[in-house]
């Protein structure tokens, strides 16, 4: 019976994000929170293990204040307690911050059979959050899996990579980031989102977990995140004979260096 | 006062989105053609919980309040009204029950109701100008046993595929309305016949129909409420069903605002999106307002239903409300759209069929405006 437990990110969602037009800065005022897109598949895939096996699923999140907004939505998908780690330096934190903060509180709540995070979150998707959570923890890291099964302490993992898929068995305790593909996210209902109320969680702080100022100082500070707008040139070619047309719109482009 | 959702409020609106996103939007565009009833997907609401959200816990239900009903029927009312008005439907008559059923109708109902097993539907109206007249009222007759009952009941909603219907028969013919008497009636009952499905200007898949009573014959047990009561109990009922349709507009309102916004955003003419025309900016900026305020209105009139206290002058005014801008809303998203938003391969033209469905039925067009005038002279 597999002891779990999932990392997860609470992003904003994306689609609440407006780009300005004047400076192509991002308004994200009104954007609500939500759970990072792969990590949902990461929670569902822990919940279905422990529907199957018997065991326990426990979630863990490291990031700003808001985090706390995330708690009955993740205690809504499946697990049975939740830990967080709030704290100002998560609005800059890098995958190697954020790993030695998920590291440091699984050293403190652990030990965990099966540690699952999503190939990548939503808003940054680095993908290296789970490869260096593992490294810290000294633990195999099994990433790209579209399909997962444990028997005992023996966890077979099905990887998707760029030219194979790959089938590899390894034994617990391990992290493992999974890909999108490998179920489809329930929907909680009425009486589970009711029921997030009454489970417990736990807020570890940085204090708590002995960190310091430079382990939660990335190496790279992010200075501003701009939109991303295509901007269209609406040049129309109005000559009569289509060979003119084609003429000047290879002039075109040879003038943009797309020759 | 506090404007904000409470977070298990916020989650029950998401929740209901997702089912929206993942179940509905689908199958709205088929529904709308076939108006075949969808019975896999009233299955996995009921899985969802969301048949039992307003009955306790004790019953099986999910205990909500209808602050939260109201998240629920606007969010799957954005991807179908038509399933939204088939739970809004039965919920009345799950509620009908919860606030006046007798301790066995409701050990013998609410369990199923909230499970979902059993269908509920409300048989109030009928072709006469009020329940209880005209020449095929509704009528039930007092004898040794208990009551006999002939007669029919027009637009039926859930026709067909409820389990129990809640009835309303006038008690004394001479009396009319004023002796309407409630009763609880279940689908199997001999002498109820479910008429021709009616073929309905929207909410396609919400089965309608006409229900005829050939000697229908019911125990005493099944009065729900008193004898003569069912006028107040209908008054109360349709109050809050006012609140829970005006729920199904605002979705319906709101699905059409994202729809004309994000064709507004696409479509180029005279070299840049519509979106920047101010003729298109006021029509888009007057139906989000519309909308906005309608969803204000919605919940102040929910949220007094939750706390038990007095709704229905704020019922009254969220339907009038609507009544007079849920078809503009429709009129101002599909001008944003010109000549695509009138042709059928675009959702705006059955966004229109639903609202309209959603404000045409269920009141005589005099009574909000009754009831908001009685309340300040």
């Amino acid at each position: 019976m597999p002891n779990c437990l999932v990392c997860y990110k609470w992003t904003l969602d994306e689609q609440d994000i407006k780009i300005k037009s004047e400076d192509l800065s991002l308004d994200s005022s009104r954007a609500k929170g939500k759970i990072s897109d792969f990590d949902r598949n990461a929670i569902e895939e822990a919940a279905l293990l422990v529907e199957k096996l018997g065991g326990a699923v426990a979630a863990l999140s490291y990031g700003t204040a808001a985090v706390k907004q995330s708690l009955k939505d993740v205690l809504s998908r499946g697990p049975e307690k939740s830990y967080w780690v709030a704290d100002a330096s998560a609005e800059q934190a890098d995958a190697t911050v954020t790993a030695t903060v998920l590291a440091a509180a699984i050293r403190k709540i652990g030990p965990f059979d099966l540690i699952l995070l999503g190939e990548g979150s939503s808003d940054l998707f680095n993908q290296q959050t789970a490869p260096r959570l593992a490294a810290l923890l000294g633990l195999p890291c099994l990433s790209f899996v579209n399909k997962l099964e444990v028997e005992g302490d023996v966890v077979k993992a099905t990887r998707k990579l760029d030219d194979s898929v790959e089938v590899v068995t390894v034994k617990t305790p391990v992290v493992i980031s999974v890909l999108s593909e490998i179920n489809k996210p329930r929907i909680p209902s009425l009486k589970q989102v009711l029921s997030a109320a009454k489970k417990p969680n736990q807020e570890l702080t940085v204090a708590d977990l002995g960190l310091t100022p430079e382990d939660l100082a990335p190496k790279a500070v992010r200075k501003s995140v701009k939109g991303f707008v295509m901007q269209r040139k609406n040049i129309i070619f109005k000559e009569t004979a289509a060979a003119a047309n084609v003429a000047k719109l290879k002039e075109s482009l040879a003038s943009l260096g797309l020759s | 006062m506090n404007f904000e959702l409470t977070e298990e409020q916020q989650l029950i609106g998401q929740s209901a989105r997702e089912f929206g996103k993942e179940y509905l939007e689908p199958i709205a565009v088929d529904l709308d053609h076939t108006g075949e009833y969808p019975a896999k997907i009233i299955a996995k609401l009921a899985g969802h919980d969301f048949l039992g959200l307003l009955l306790p816990a004790e019953v099986g239900g999910a205990g909500a309040g209808f602050a939260s009903y109201v998240e629920v029927i606007e969010n799957l009312s954005r991807y179908s009204a038509a399933v939204a008005s088939i739970v809004n439907n039965h919920t009345i008559a799950a509620l009908a029950l919860e606030l006046y059923g007798s301790p066995e109708q409701k050990k013998t109902y609410l369990p199923k109701l909230a499970k979902g097993e059993t269908l509920g539907s409300l048989a109030l109206f009928e072709s006469g100008p009020t329940p209880g007249v005209g020449p095929d009222a509704l009528t039930a007759v007092k004898h040794a046993e208990g009551w006999v009952l002939n007669g029919k009941k027009a637009y039926v909603r859930n026709a067909g595929v409820a389990g129990v219907y809640i009835v309303f028969a006038t008690a004394d013919p001479a009396l009319g309305a004023k002796a309407l008497t409630a009763f609880v009636v279940d689908s199997k009952t001999t002498g109820l016949k479910v008429g021709k499905l009616e073929e309905t200007m929207g909410l396609k898949g919400c089965p309608v129909a006409e229900i005829t009573f050939e000697n229908v014959v019911l125990p005493e047990t099944a009065v729900l409420g008193t004898v003569n009561q069912g006028q107040a109990i209908a008054a109360k009922l349709l109050s809050i069903f006012y609140v829970a349709e005006a729920a199904q507009t605002v979705g319906i309102g709101q699905a059409a605002v994202e729809h004309a916004a994000a064709y507004a955003k696409q479509r180029v003419q005279f070299g840049k999106p519509v979106a920047v025309l101010q003729a298109v900016q006021t029509m888009l900026a007057e139906v989000a307002t519309d909308v906005h305020l309608a969803r204000l209105g919605l919940q102040n009139a929910a949220l007094l239903i939750e706390e038990g206290k007095p709704f229905e002058v704020e019922a009254a005014m969220i339907r009038s409300f609507l009544v007079r801008l849920g078809p503009k809303m429709m009129l101002d998203t599909c001008q944003v759209e010109g000549g695509f938003g009138y042709s059928e391969f675009m959702p705006l033209p059955r966004l229109f069929r639903d609202i309209a469905g959603t404000v045409l039925l269920d009141a005589p067009g005099d009574y909000p405006d009754k009831t908001i005038a009685a309340s300040i002279a």
